[in-house]
Protein backbone atom coordinates (compact mmCIF):
# COMPACT_ATOMS: atom_id res chain seq x y z
CA UNK A 1 0.00 0.00 0.00
CA UNK A 2 1.14 3.42 -0.69
CA UNK A 3 0.87 6.79 1.09
CA UNK A 4 -2.03 7.69 -1.48
CA UNK A 5 -3.97 4.77 -1.27
CA UNK A 6 -3.33 4.95 2.83
CA UNK A 7 -5.06 8.42 3.11
CA UNK A 8 -8.07 6.94 0.62
CA UNK A 9 -8.62 4.71 3.35
CA UNK A 10 -7.72 6.68 7.06
CA UNK A 11 -11.20 6.99 7.76
CA UNK A 12 -12.38 3.22 6.97
CA UNK A 13 -9.50 2.64 9.01
CA UNK A 14 -10.24 5.01 12.20
CA UNK A 15 -13.95 3.19 12.16
CA UNK A 16 -12.41 -0.28 11.59
CA UNK A 17 -14.66 -0.85 8.45
CA UNK A 18 -11.70 -2.06 6.38
CA UNK A 19 -11.97 -5.71 5.66
CA UNK A 20 -8.96 -7.60 7.27
CA UNK A 21 -6.24 -7.71 4.37
CA UNK A 22 -6.53 -4.16 3.35
CA UNK A 23 -6.17 -3.61 7.02
CA UNK A 24 -2.91 -5.63 7.34
CA UNK A 25 -1.70 -3.37 4.65
CA UNK A 26 -2.25 -0.21 6.31
CA UNK A 27 -0.99 -1.58 9.14
CA UNK A 28 2.47 -2.85 7.57
CA UNK A 29 2.27 0.91 5.52
CA UNK A 30 1.95 2.36 8.75
CA UNK A 31 4.71 0.69 10.66
CA UNK A 32 7.06 2.03 7.75
CA UNK A 33 6.05 5.57 7.08
CA UNK A 34 6.37 8.26 9.81
CA UNK A 35 4.57 10.75 7.69
CA UNK A 36 1.45 8.54 7.48
CA UNK A 37 1.00 7.98 11.25
CA UNK A 38 1.66 11.44 11.90
CA UNK A 39 -1.69 12.28 9.95
CA UNK A 40 -3.09 9.08 11.09
CA UNK A 41 -2.35 9.85 15.25
CA UNK A 42 -3.29 13.65 14.48
CA UNK A 43 -6.47 12.40 12.90
CA UNK A 44 -7.50 10.79 15.50
CA UNK A 45 -6.72 13.42 18.12
CA UNK A 46 -8.60 15.77 16.32
CA UNK A 47 -11.74 13.89 16.43
CA UNK A 48 -11.35 13.39 20.14
CA UNK A 49 -10.72 16.37 20.64
CA UNK A 50 -13.65 17.76 18.85
CA UNK A 51 -15.83 15.27 20.83
CA UNK A 52 -15.19 16.72 23.71
CA UNK A 53 -15.19 20.35 22.62
CA UNK A 54 -18.26 20.32 20.53
CA UNK A 55 -20.23 18.57 23.58
CA UNK A 56 -21.73 22.35 23.98
CA UNK A 57 -25.50 22.48 25.76
CA UNK A 58 -28.07 25.02 25.47
CA UNK A 59 -27.59 28.03 28.32
CA UNK A 60 -29.99 26.68 31.38
CA UNK A 61 -32.09 30.30 31.11
CA UNK A 62 -32.44 29.73 27.68
CA UNK A 63 -33.29 25.81 28.14
CA UNK A 64 -35.88 26.72 30.50
CA UNK A 65 -37.73 29.37 28.12
CA UNK A 66 -37.64 26.79 25.21
CA UNK A 67 -39.03 24.19 27.49
CA UNK A 68 -41.89 26.45 28.74
CA UNK A 69 -43.14 27.27 25.66
CA UNK A 70 -43.09 24.10 23.80
CA UNK A 71 -44.64 22.83 27.12
CA UNK A 72 -47.79 25.13 26.70
CA UNK A 73 -48.02 24.30 23.05
CA UNK A 74 -48.07 20.18 24.31
CA UNK A 75 -50.43 21.02 26.90
CA UNK A 76 -52.59 22.98 24.57
CA UNK A 77 -52.40 20.66 21.65
CA UNK A 78 -53.85 17.50 24.14
CA UNK A 79 -56.60 19.79 25.14
CA UNK A 80 -57.35 20.53 21.79
CA UNK A 81 -57.70 16.82 21.47
CA UNK B 1 -37.30 0.71 26.11
CA UNK B 2 -37.80 3.09 22.67
CA UNK B 3 -40.81 1.43 21.63
CA UNK B 4 -42.55 2.09 24.96
CA UNK B 5 -41.42 6.03 25.11
CA UNK B 6 -42.82 6.17 21.64
CA UNK B 7 -46.43 4.82 22.63
CA UNK B 8 -46.45 7.11 25.26
CA UNK B 9 -45.45 9.89 22.88
CA UNK B 10 -48.47 8.67 20.74
CA UNK B 11 -50.37 8.96 24.20
CA UNK B 12 -49.43 12.47 24.83
CA UNK B 13 -48.29 11.17 28.07
CA UNK B 14 -46.26 14.33 29.29
CA UNK B 15 -43.14 12.56 30.80
CA UNK B 16 -42.63 10.63 28.19
CA UNK B 17 -42.27 14.07 25.81
CA UNK B 18 -40.25 16.06 28.88
CA UNK B 19 -38.14 12.91 28.76
CA UNK B 20 -37.32 13.67 24.84
CA UNK B 21 -36.95 17.10 25.78
CA UNK B 22 -34.55 16.24 28.18
CA UNK B 23 -32.45 13.81 26.25
CA UNK B 24 -32.61 15.61 22.61
CA UNK B 25 -32.73 19.16 23.28
CA UNK B 26 -28.97 19.24 23.32
CA UNK B 27 -27.74 17.07 20.51
CA UNK B 28 -30.27 19.02 18.38
CA UNK B 29 -29.17 22.32 18.99
CA UNK B 30 -25.17 21.24 18.47
CA UNK B 31 -26.44 20.78 15.33
CA UNK B 32 -28.36 23.59 14.70
CA UNK B 33 -25.66 25.98 16.15
CA UNK B 34 -23.07 24.26 14.29
CA UNK B 35 -25.16 24.87 10.79
CA UNK B 36 -26.84 28.11 11.93
CA UNK B 37 -23.65 30.05 13.87
CA UNK B 38 -26.92 31.66 15.30
CA UNK B 39 -27.65 30.88 18.81
CA UNK B 40 -31.07 32.54 18.41
CA UNK B 41 -31.38 30.85 15.14
CA UNK B 42 -30.62 27.25 16.55
CA UNK B 43 -33.16 27.52 19.59
CA UNK B 44 -35.73 28.39 16.69
CA UNK B 45 -34.40 24.60 15.32
CA UNK B 46 -34.79 23.39 18.61
CA UNK B 47 -38.39 24.57 18.79
CA UNK B 48 -39.53 23.69 15.61
CA UNK B 49 -38.10 20.23 15.92
CA UNK B 50 -39.69 19.47 19.46
CA UNK B 51 -43.60 21.38 17.91
CA UNK B 52 -43.38 19.25 14.59
CA UNK B 53 -42.97 15.96 17.38
CA UNK B 54 -46.31 17.27 18.91
CA UNK B 55 -48.02 17.35 15.70
CA UNK B 56 -46.35 14.33 14.03
CA UNK B 57 -46.04 11.80 16.55
CA UNK B 58 -48.71 9.50 15.09
CA UNK B 59 -47.13 9.41 11.66
CA UNK B 60 -44.01 8.05 13.39
CA UNK B 61 -42.59 4.95 11.33
CA UNK B 62 -40.87 2.41 14.32
CA UNK B 63 -38.69 1.18 11.58
CA UNK B 64 -36.86 4.42 12.14
CA UNK B 65 -35.07 5.66 15.92
CA UNK B 66 -36.62 8.31 16.97
CA UNK B 67 -33.40 10.07 17.41
CA UNK B 68 -32.62 9.96 13.72
CA UNK B 69 -36.24 11.29 12.90
CA UNK B 70 -35.79 14.23 15.37
CA UNK B 71 -31.94 15.01 13.91
CA UNK B 72 -33.60 14.69 10.44
CA UNK B 73 -36.42 17.07 10.58
CA UNK B 74 -34.08 19.10 12.65
CA UNK B 75 -31.96 18.85 9.65
CA UNK B 76 -34.55 19.95 7.80
CA UNK B 77 -35.42 23.38 9.49
CA UNK B 78 -31.77 24.10 9.99
CA UNK B 79 -31.63 24.07 6.35
CA UNK B 80 -34.16 25.96 5.92
CA UNK B 81 -32.90 28.89 8.01
CA UNK B 82 -29.75 29.00 6.46
CA UNK B 83 -31.11 29.16 3.13
CA UNK B 84 -33.27 32.13 4.43
CA UNK B 85 -29.56 33.45 6.26
CA UNK B 86 -27.23 32.55 2.81
CA UNK B 87 -29.26 32.16 0.16
CA UNK B 88 -26.44 31.82 -1.98
CA UNK B 89 -25.04 28.77 0.03
CA UNK B 90 -25.59 25.35 -2.07
CA UNK B 91 -25.95 23.11 0.99
CA UNK B 92 -25.49 20.17 -1.40
CA UNK B 93 -22.08 21.67 -2.80
CA UNK B 94 -18.94 19.55 -1.81
CA UNK B 95 -16.84 20.52 -4.80
CA UNK B 96 -15.42 16.88 -6.22
CA UNK B 97 -14.33 13.68 -4.91
CA UNK B 98 -10.53 14.57 -5.07
CA UNK B 99 -9.55 13.79 -1.57
CA UNK B 100 -6.74 16.69 -1.02
CA UNK B 101 -3.56 15.02 0.70
CA UNK B 102 -2.43 15.91 3.59
CA UNK B 103 0.44 18.68 3.61
CA UNK B 104 1.21 19.45 6.74
CA UNK B 105 3.40 16.63 8.73
CA UNK B 106 3.85 17.88 12.40
CA UNK B 107 3.33 15.71 14.90
CA UNK B 108 1.04 17.95 17.33
CA UNK B 109 -0.96 14.88 18.81
CA UNK B 110 1.99 14.42 20.91
CA UNK B 111 1.64 18.01 22.10
CA UNK B 112 1.01 18.32 26.47
CA UNK B 113 -2.57 18.01 26.82
CA UNK B 114 -2.61 21.42 28.48
CA UNK B 115 -2.21 23.23 25.28
CA UNK B 116 -4.46 20.42 23.54
CA UNK B 117 -7.17 21.40 25.90
CA UNK B 118 -6.87 24.89 26.49
CA UNK B 119 -9.54 27.48 25.53
CA UNK B 120 -7.51 28.56 22.76
CA UNK B 121 -7.43 25.08 21.07
CA UNK B 122 -11.11 24.77 21.79
CA UNK B 123 -11.82 28.01 20.32
CA UNK B 124 -9.82 26.40 17.06
CA UNK B 125 -11.67 23.77 16.70
CA UNK B 126 -14.68 25.34 16.85
CA UNK B 127 -13.60 27.83 14.28
CA UNK B 128 -12.17 25.13 11.92
CA UNK B 129 -15.25 22.80 12.20
CA UNK B 130 -17.21 26.62 11.45
CA UNK B 131 -14.65 26.69 8.33
CA UNK B 132 -16.30 23.41 6.51
CA UNK B 133 -19.28 23.65 4.12
CA UNK B 134 -22.70 22.99 5.73
CA UNK B 135 -22.96 19.35 4.23
CA UNK B 136 -19.70 18.73 6.00
CA UNK B 137 -19.94 20.02 8.85
CA UNK B 138 -23.65 18.43 9.32
CA UNK B 139 -21.95 14.84 8.83
CA UNK B 140 -18.81 15.52 11.19
CA UNK B 141 -21.04 16.72 13.84
CA UNK B 142 -23.33 13.76 13.16
CA UNK B 143 -20.36 10.91 13.07
CA UNK B 144 -17.83 12.32 15.02
CA UNK B 145 -19.72 14.75 17.71
CA UNK B 146 -22.63 13.05 18.38
CA UNK B 147 -21.14 9.47 17.46
CA UNK B 148 -24.28 8.20 15.40
CA UNK B 149 -23.48 5.16 12.86
CA UNK B 150 -22.84 5.93 9.31
CA UNK B 151 -26.35 4.80 8.34
CA UNK B 152 -28.30 6.33 11.18
CA UNK B 153 -26.38 9.88 9.41
CA UNK B 154 -27.58 9.18 6.44
CA UNK B 155 -30.90 8.58 7.41
CA UNK B 156 -31.35 11.85 9.27
CA UNK B 157 -29.43 14.27 6.39
CA UNK B 158 -31.51 11.96 3.19
CA UNK B 159 -28.33 11.32 2.05
CA UNK B 160 -26.59 7.81 0.84
CA UNK B 161 -24.18 6.15 3.42
CA UNK B 162 -21.55 6.09 0.70
CA UNK B 163 -21.93 10.12 0.91
CA UNK B 164 -21.56 10.09 4.59
CA UNK B 165 -18.34 8.19 4.42
CA UNK B 166 -16.86 10.31 1.56
CA UNK B 167 -17.93 13.74 3.29
CA UNK B 168 -16.43 12.81 6.41
CA UNK B 169 -13.21 11.60 5.53
CA UNK B 170 -13.24 14.81 3.60
CA UNK B 171 -13.82 16.59 6.65
CA UNK B 172 -11.74 15.35 9.16
CA UNK B 173 -8.86 15.75 6.70
CA UNK B 174 -10.03 19.14 6.10
CA UNK B 175 -9.76 19.76 9.78
CA UNK B 176 -6.69 18.20 11.17
CA UNK B 177 -4.88 20.38 8.03
CA UNK B 178 -6.34 23.01 9.93
CA UNK B 179 -5.41 22.48 13.13
CA UNK B 180 -1.66 21.18 12.16
CA UNK B 181 -1.44 24.33 10.80
CA UNK B 182 -2.44 26.02 13.86
CA UNK B 183 -0.54 23.70 16.23
CA UNK B 184 2.15 24.18 14.00
CA UNK B 185 2.74 27.70 15.03
CA UNK B 186 2.19 26.75 18.47
CA UNK B 187 4.85 24.30 18.79
CA UNK B 188 7.12 26.88 16.88
CA UNK B 189 6.57 29.39 19.54
CA UNK B 190 6.84 26.16 22.36
CA UNK B 191 10.45 25.88 20.60
CA UNK B 192 11.29 29.38 20.14
CA UNK B 193 10.86 29.45 24.05
CA UNK B 194 12.87 26.89 24.90
CA UNK B 195 15.90 27.79 22.55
Amino acid sequence: MDCKTLITYLSDYIDRELDESLAAEARDHLATCPNCSIVLDSTQKMILMSKLTGQVAIPKARRERLWSEIEAAFNERNAAD
Amino acid sequence: MEQELIAALRQRDPAAFADVFATYSDKIYRLAVSLLHDEQAADGVVQDTFLALIEHIHTFEERASLATWLYRVAYNHAQTRLRHQRPQVDLDEWADDNIALPEKMIDWSTLPELLLTGEEAKAQIMTAISTLSPSLRAVFILRDVEELSTEATAEALGIQPGAVKVRLHRARLALRETLAGYFEEIRGEEWTAKH
